[in-house]
């Protein structure tokens, strides 16, 4: 059975196209990822929690004098205010920034630090264009080395976990754009898988039944889903979205998968009606008929099996529309809120864009963009080798 | 082609009634009056409140109200959130603006599309046909929230403030002609580049199909010269999927615009659907959702009085 699908034209000619094996493997890669956060690989917490100051750039660009003395601040900021407390050493402990943590030094020499730091800072605040100045970067230089001082050095894999949740920078609360995007994968293939598979199971059993039976069942079937396409679907996914307000799954993804299922079921359903209708002319099925099997058996066993293909190609198209979706409801403030999410992510960005930082719209792009072509290109593949003759049925969103 | 007319409208009136009874029982799912009142209202409020409003009949009394105010075009139902407003007044004011965006943005996205689909077709297998298809493609994967976000900070943004020229305004409508260029081209231009990755691709299998027919080998070898024979023979005979094509895209750019809308803050149908959603303004949201369905419906006949008229075949069938 196996060898028979393998060496199949359809299969032979999917395996021979290069680009749609690395859009698959990369589609994989994408899964094996949301795996590891759903096994807790990255913690909820770890993607909510804050790992440095706000706005930090990531990798490729180095941060202007005057946000290096921001940033100096903050952590300083949290030192000097612990000491200060009843029980500084206790105080002291409790300052985290991820892996990052304040030194096991003796309180008074910590002190020491602080206070000359803060001297430096004085005197770097006084001049107002830090760029224009380049005799004071030495002194930035070595306040940074002083505020590193403060805090505990890292050791080991920290220094590359560090970078790691560095890499990206950080949003406007300090949490690690990295750390958010990654875990947003797992978000949008929830999503995307849960939408893709009831939608196709249920949207080619409802379109096959409605074919094959034919009668009132197809005008029902038909009735069902010309009423539920011809509200255009965002309305209808506001409005299904809206029903579970003040419900326990408000802000969580029930409500999301719940009108995305309502919504996408209808393209699936439409072309295998289309198909079946085809199908139940042709000889194999009215022998099967003739044999005497009954007519949910040859539905199930000898008709749907034949339409695997337009499934395969429909859960590929259906997945794409799904994360799109799925961003934009969570950008309109519809969708999970307790979760980072691609469109959260976007969400929060719109604020930061204006102040000329790209890092998380362009962390949470380029994550979903790679994700989406992967799938377009394997699309498009699976047209080409199950499906030749039809045009384009893409399902057609936004 | 009365008849056939008429048989379309008589089959979408059973859609309608579907529409509108799935649309009251969803909203009614979660109690609109609750939900509009707090939780800390008290009862007595509530069952005033629900008199008022007319929400405390049976649902099929309230279903069958609110099907006589549609067939009528009663829509004096009072908005909640906004006093002494009516849905109706909301409604007239928003169609305007609404399509302000849609109607520019389904012309020009048409236009080029369809140029840029046909070229891609003519130079089929050439680069310029590979570039022109990997750069849907591309565009296609990527967010429309993306073009937004990004469309709105290099237009109204950064232009301003690297080359001092400001053609575009941040966000906000105001009437009149003179005046649309300035709020309204800058979302039409982003509603086009998002609507053109799928639409070339489309254009483009469309017309690749047609270039295999035998009326254009016929018509090459009767000595009709390139561009008669892309203008005239083939554009003709791709019109059938193209008006398909354009008038789907008709309620999705409704659908679309919303986003627009939301974000540019300009008053059209959908953001003011949207606001009414999320101010728990019942009666708004349910005459705007039975006022979409409609113009959906109708988009849909209109689609196959078109069929039927370029493709007499449609009728009989």
């Amino acid at each position: 059975m196996i060898r028979r699908i393998y060496h199949s034209l359809g299969v032979q000619k999917f395996i021979r196209n290069r680009l749609a094996l690395a859009a698959l493997a990369v589609i994989l890669l994408y899964f094996a990822a949301a795996g590891v956060v759903l096994l807790g690989g990255i913690t909820l917490e770890e993607a909510t929690q804050r790992a440095g100051p706000d706005n930090v750039p990531g990798f490729l660009e180095t941060a202007a004098p005057e946000k290096r003395l921001q940033f100096c601040r903050f952590y300083l900021e949290p030192v000097e205010r612990a000491l200060k407390k009843k029980d500084p050493a206790a105080a002291l402990r409790e300052i985290a920034f991820a892996e990052r943590r304040a030194a096991e030094k003796p309180a008074a020499e910590l002190a020491r630090i602080v206070e000359s730091a803060f001297e430096i800072v004085d005197e770097l605040s006084e001049s107002e264009n830090l760029y224009d100045q380049p005799a004071l970067l030495p002194r930035l230089a070595a306040l940074e080395a002083k505020v590193d001082s403060l805090y505990a050095p890292l050791e080991g894999s920290e220094v590359f976990w560090r970078r790691l949740r560095l890499s990206l920078g950080t949003d406007r609360q300090g949490r690690s754009i990295a750390i958010r995007a990654v875990y947003s994968i797992k978000v949008a293939v929830q999503v995307g898988l849960v939408t893709a598979l009831v939608s196709v199971f249920v949207g080619s059993l409802l379109g096959g039944a409605a074919a094959y039976f034919g009668g009132w069942m197809d005008h029902l079937v038909i009735w069902l889903y010309s009423t539920f396409s011809s509200i255009p679907s965002l309305v209808l996914l506001a409005v299904l979205v809206y029903m579970f307000t003040g419900s326990p799954f408000e802000g969580t993804l029930i409500p999301v998968y719940f009108a995305l299922c309502m919504t996408s079921w209808i393209g699936p359903c439409r072309i295998t009606r289309g198909e079946v209708l085809k199908l139940k002319e042709l000889e194999y099925v009215q022998a099967a008929a003739s044999i005497g099997f009954g007519r949910l058996y040859i539905l199930l066993r000898h008709i749907l099996p034949n339409t695997v293909h337009l499934m395969l190609i429909n859960f590929s198209l259906l997945f794409i529309s799904a994360i799109k979706a799925e961003v934009i409801l969570s950008f309109l403030g519809l969708g999970v809120k307790n979760e980072p999410s691609w469109g959260v992510m976007i969400n929060y960005s719109t604020q930061e864009v204006i102040n000329e930082f790209f890092w998380q719209i362009g962390a949470a792009t380029a994550f979903m963009f790679v994700l989406v072509l992967a799938f377009n290109v394997l699309s498009d593949a699976l047209q080409d080798a199950f499906d030749p003759r039809t045009v384009l049925v893409s399902a057609k969103e936004r | 082609m009365w008849f056939y007319i008429l048989r379309r409208l008589l089959y979408n009136v059973p859609v309608y009634l579907g529409i509108i009874f799935f649309m009251m029982l969803a909203l009614r799912v979660n109690d609109p009056i609750w939900a509009f009142l707090g939780k800390n209202a008290s009862r007595e409020q509530y069952e005033a409140f629900a008199a008022k409003a007319g929400l405390d009949r049976p649902f099929l009394s309230q279903y069958a109200r609110f099907l006589a105010d549609l067939a009528t075009l009663n829509f004096s139902a009072e908005s909640w959130d906004q006093p002494g407003k009516s849905a109706r007044d909301l409604l007239l004011a928003a169609i305007v603006p609404s399509l302000a965006i849609t109607i520019p943005a389904l012309i020009l996205t048409s236009l080029v599309s369809i140029a840029i689909g046909l070229a891609a077709a003519h130079f089929r297998g050439r680069w310029v046909d590979r570039a022109l298809m990997i750069a849907a493609v591309l565009g296609m994967s990527i967010s429309v929230l993306v073009y937004i976000v990004l469309g709105q900070y290099f237009g109204a943004f950064w232009l301003k403030k690297h080359f001092g020229w400001s053609p575009f305004e941040i966000a906000g409508y105001e009437p009149g002609l003179s005046s649309w260029s300035t709020y309204c081209l800058l979302p039409v231009l982003i509603s086009v580049a998002v609507a053109m990755g799928y639409d070339t691709r489309f254009y483009r299998a469309v017309m690749v199909e047609e270039c295999g027919r035998d009326y254009i080998t016929t018509a090459r070898a009767k000595g009709a010269g390139a561009g008669k024979v892309l203008f005239v023979h083939m554009l003709k005979n791709a019109m059938i999927p193209i008006i398909t094509n354009i008038m789907i895209t008709l309620p999705f750019l409704i659908g679309g615009e919303i986003l627009m809308e939301v974000y540019f803050n300009i008053p059209g149908m959908g953001r003011r659907l949207l606001t009414a959603i999320v101010a728990k303004d019942f009666p708004v949201v349910q005459v705007f959702t039975a006022m979409f369905a409609a113009l959906f419906i109708l988009t849909n006949i209109l689609t196959d009085i078109l069929y039927a008229i370029f493709d007499p075949r449609v009728r009989l069938s």
